[in-house]
């Protein structure tokens, strides 16, 4: 691939590192440009893409839990309908009580992806009017999408096997008793003991 | 005289709603004047999943996420780990993926038939058109071993190479299929009943579109010509020759022919895959499952499905599961934001009619 086909890519990256303080940019590839911020540079950022380099579509937005940083990365993926570009913008905010500003004014749908991260994540979104609840329902425990929650501990806690089950015997078992077959190696290591 | 205010709760179990969600409804006489959308009967919790699963299981789930279309998510799922790992397809499994792909949105877009006209109250239309869907679950049942559920694209190509004589059943269905649409377009688009429910209903403001974030069909009947086939293009689409049909309007109507002339055009798409399909290796072989790791990276990878803009956001730090992978449907913008906006002003009748014509699925936006 040529330098000359990454122009449009290459033009907006110029362009934000004149008017933003950058933590780091790079076009990814052809298509795909990253940018990384602070978190109060979001909303500059996100507009002046909107409104002055016509990245007028919002696509996608995650979170990514880097637990070993102590760190949530929040990821805004843009699109550009007429030079057909995807443009990352990347920002880390702390696990404890990471905010960020709310953008739902720039693009609405944005509020969704709001609610859907404050839920699942613990991140506060400045000034988000909604819902509180959006997937879960009456959920007092720690935000599941966290990497510390662990899914099966809070199964086994939570709840318990279904009446008739007390002997908590693998249907493996039942099988050998039944037919005096010896179970295989590989199907002993996954038995519950 | 102002009338009387009334709450609706339509779902989570209801015939008109497509899957399991909720819409709250605030009506006055007939008309809405308030819509909110409820989730959270689905949650299956698939992205948490695959967080604890090695990479080759985790594709085992993926097509789950979406019952009648879960190729999209297969062809996602592989192509985000081939873009981080660098990981080279063989020319022939993209031809295959792409048959794959457009056999899949012909099959949705039957079944939409159903659905679509079902809300109308035109029951015959779903009894032909998902009889005629079983057509295309044959050869999917041939080249997969599975009817919905496939497993059949992953990260290195895909499973099995076509068996014996799949080509030739398969032009003979895409032949079949393409006079039957000939037989829809009497039943239902020459019905005045279907007609006259659509036109006008549910409009989409062309200008607004984008920004609200509007993909897949329903921006294609806002007039604009978007599909990421032709505008990201992946596979091998760009060495394929196809249109993107487009209708100014906005509305059901507009949207419901913009599909029909897509699966004329996915017709079309498969035959070319077929002749133009070149031998050689379909699976560049991974290494053991169990010991497989992908370098640190993320990557953003988009389909078009039959539903809109289908994307997944994969990040790997390095070891034998994925860091996180977050699955975008069209039907999170297209369910939530959008529809409680198209509602407002609307008929109580035509909920499960707009809903339809949006192509809105649960089980994306919950994920």
């Amino acid at each position: 691939m040529s330098e000359n086909n990454l122009h449009n890519e290459q033009k907006l990256l110029n362009l934000l590192e004149k008017k933003f303080i950058l933590k780091g940019g790079s076009v990814r590839r052809e298509r795909r440009v990253e940018v990384k911020v602070e978190p109060k540079e979001i909303v500059p950022v996100l507009l002046y893409a909107k409104e002055n380099s016509g990245y007028t579509a919002f696509t996608h937005m995650s979170c990514v839990d880097w637990i070993e940083d102590g760190e949530f990365e929040v990821v805004y993926i843009l699109w550009h309908p007429e030079e057909k570009i995807n443009f990352f913008v990347k920002t880390r905010v702390s696990r404890d009580n990471g905010t960020l500003p709310n953008i739902d004014f720039i693009w609405r749908q944005a509020n969704t992806y709001e609610r859907e991260i404050r839920e699942m994540f613990g991140i506060q979104f400045e000034g988000l009017v909604g819902r509180e609840e959006f997937i879960l329902e009456d959920w007092e425990h720690m935000p599941p999408m966290r990497r510390d929650f662990d899914t099966v501990k809070f199964v086994e806690k939570t709840y318990f096997e279904r009446p008739g089950r007390e002997d908590a015997k693998d249907v493996r078992e039942y099988v050998q008793e039944r037919t005096d077959e010896e179970l295989p190696d590989f199907a002993k290591k996954y038995s519950r003991d | 005289m102002r009338e009387k205010s009334t709450t609706l709760y339509i779902g989570p179990q209801h015939p008109g709603i497509t899957g399991n969600m909720m819409v709250k409804l605030q009506v006055e006489g007939d008309t809405i004047v308030k819509a909110e959308t409820h989730v959270g009967y689905l949650h299956r919790g698939f992205e948490k999943l695959m967080e604890r699963r090695n990479w080759l299981q985790s594709f085992t789930i993926v097509c789950r996420i979406c019952v009648p279309e879960p190729d999209p998510n297969e062809e996602n799922y592989s192509r985000a780990v081939e873009e981080i790992e660098g990981r080279e397809v063989p020319e022939r499994a993209k031809y295959i993926r792409v048959m794959t792909l457009e056999l899949a949105r012909i099959a949705t877009y039957l079944l939409w038939y159903g659905g679509q006209s079902g809300s109308a109250g035109l029951l015959t239309m779903g009894q032909w058109s998902v009889g005629d869907r079983n057509y295309i679950l044959d050869l999917f049942e041939d080249l997969t071993g599975g009817r919905v559920y496939h497993m059949y694209i992953w990260p290195g190509g895909v499973r099995r190479d076509l068996p014996e004589g799949f080509k030739e059943k398969a032009l003979r269905t895409m032949d079949y299929l393409e006079k039957r649409l000939d037989d829809y377009d009497k039943l239902l688009f020459e019905n005045s009943i279907f007609q006259k429910r659509a036109k006008g209903v549910g409009i989409i403001d062309k200008n607004k579109a984008i920004e609200w974030g509007v993909v897949g069909p329903p921006l294609r009947g806002c007039g604009i010509q978007s599909d990421v086939r032709k505008d990201d293009p992946y596979e091998v689409y760009d060495k394929l020759d196809f249109e993107v049909p487009a209708m100014e309007g906005g509305d059901v109507w507009t949207r419901a022919l913009v599909r029909r002339f897509e699966i004329r055009q996915s017709i079309n798409l498969v035959r070319q895959v077929l002749d133009k399909m070149p031998g050689g290796e379909y699976y560049n072989k991974i290494p053991n499952p169990h010991k497989w790791t992908i370098p640190a990276g993320d990557a953003f990878v988009k389909t078009e499905s039959a539903r809109g803009e289908f994307g997944y956001y994969m990040v790997s730090d390095g070891g034998n599961k994925p860091r996180r992978v977050h699955v975008k449907g069209p039907a999170y913008v297209h369910g939530i934001t959008l529809l409680e906006n198209l509602l407002v002003g609307e008929n109580v009748a035509d909920v499960s009619f707009i809903m339809n014509s949006l192509g809105t699925c649960p089980p994306e936006i919950e994920r």
